[in-house]
């Protein structure tokens, strides 16, 4: 019993420490697959990539129930890497509505596409 | 024999409390990250001083995700990258001691996220990967440096056998040095980044923003087993 009492009590302590709430959003494969394509960038790495964000964009999840910060941007910026430079576009507009703070740098962007096309 | 036990039930206790409890406050401990209240986080490339080559990708793809995960806007890190490579600007050594008021105008960050990877070294016989890294996070308002904490983390890829014999130390062993050979790196950076970043106060999409000045700060440096 006191043995069992014990282990109840560090158990508890332990967690105090460790245990979190639920985070803020739903990654999916996101760590793993922008890894692999930032380490070698070909069609099986940046598909697999493209992919992962559609997801998080199709279901947003987590806490929050929004789409991650920059998941927008990064796969806008992908179409228009892909000369798809309208739609790739509106993503970047998408990241602005949703994340007002990175007007300044999205806008600059949209600045620089606009020049090139 | 009982009473060595006694003893040691309660020194293992002792360790287990002082491991959470510290007397300052985050409120104190990073008081001008409360001030400057930063939203936005540009990341930097990682810095590597280590001689794992790849230790920077490890890195540098694992660090939006709990950054975001705390509340902080993190700039695109894709798109960041590109830009900074047009600019020239990919080498974070260049900036780190800096002013990085231009970071501010061209990013919109409040703040950038630099991260030097100290050491990164496997040891096969004992199955565990230890990582010594550093992160230092500076406003680009003022300059200052609104949280720095360096830990040596230990990540422990051992394989339990569940057996105590010699054959199954072996075994164990055996399928230790297997794993740690194809241990999926991505993962100790994850966990690194998670243990170290995990003091940060909150940012403004997180339910504890500002409130989380009461609770106790880390070590500012440490050392950490992680499985």
């Amino acid at each position: 019993m006191r043995k069992f009492l014990l282990i109840t009590t560090s158990t508890l302590l332990l967690a105090s420490c460790v245990a979190g709430p639920k985070p803020l959003y739903n990654w999916d494969k996101y760590e793993q697959v922008s890894y692999n394509y930032l380490k070698t960038k070909n069609d099986k790495t940046s598909k697999a990539l493209l992919e992962d964000y559609k997801k998080m964009m199709a279901k947003p999840n987590g806490s929050r129930k929004v789409v991650p910060p920059g998941i927008n941007a990064d796969y806008g910026f992908m179409l228009i890497q892909a000369g798809k430079s309208e739609e790739g576009r509106t993503f970047l507009e998408k990241e602005v509505k949703l994340y007002p703070e990175s007007k300044i740098f999205i806008d600059r962007i949209l600045l620089m596409t606009a020049e090139t096309k | 024999m009982r009473n060595t036990n006694k003893s040691l039930i309660a020194v293992a206790f002792i360790a287990l409390l002082s491991s959470c409890v510290t007397p300052v406050l985050k409120s104190v401990a990073y008081k001008k990250l409360y001030s400057e209240a930063p939203k936005t986080i540009l990341i930097m490339p990682p810095i590597n001083k280590s001689t794992n080559v790849e230790a920077k990708e490890y890195f540098h793809s694992t660090l939006s995700v709990p950054l975001a995960n705390q509340g902080y806007y993190v700039i695109p890190p894709f798109l960041s990258m590109e830009i900074l490579k047009k600019e020239s600007a990919y080498n974070s050594e260049l900036f780190v001691g800096n002013p990085l008021d231009k970071f501010g105008e061209i990013f919109g960050a409040d703040a950038v996220l630099f991260t030097t990877i100290h050491k990164w070294s496997k040891n096969a016989l004992l199955a565990d990967v230890t990582v010594d890294v550093e992160y230092t996070l500076k406003s680009t308002k003022t300059n200052n440096v609104l949280y720095t904490r360096r830990g040596t983390i230990i990540y422990d890829a051992s394989v339990n056998s569940g057996s105590n014999s010699a054959a199954g130390f072996a075994t164990s062993l055996i399928a230790s040095a297997i794993k740690t050979a194809a241990t999926d790196y991505t993962m100790v950076a994850r966990k690194c980044n998670v243990y170290t970043l995990s003091d940060l106060p909150t940012g403004k999409y997180h339910t504890k923003y500002k409130i989380d000045g009461k609770e106790n700060a880390g070590p500012k440096t440490f050392r950490a087993n992680v499985r």
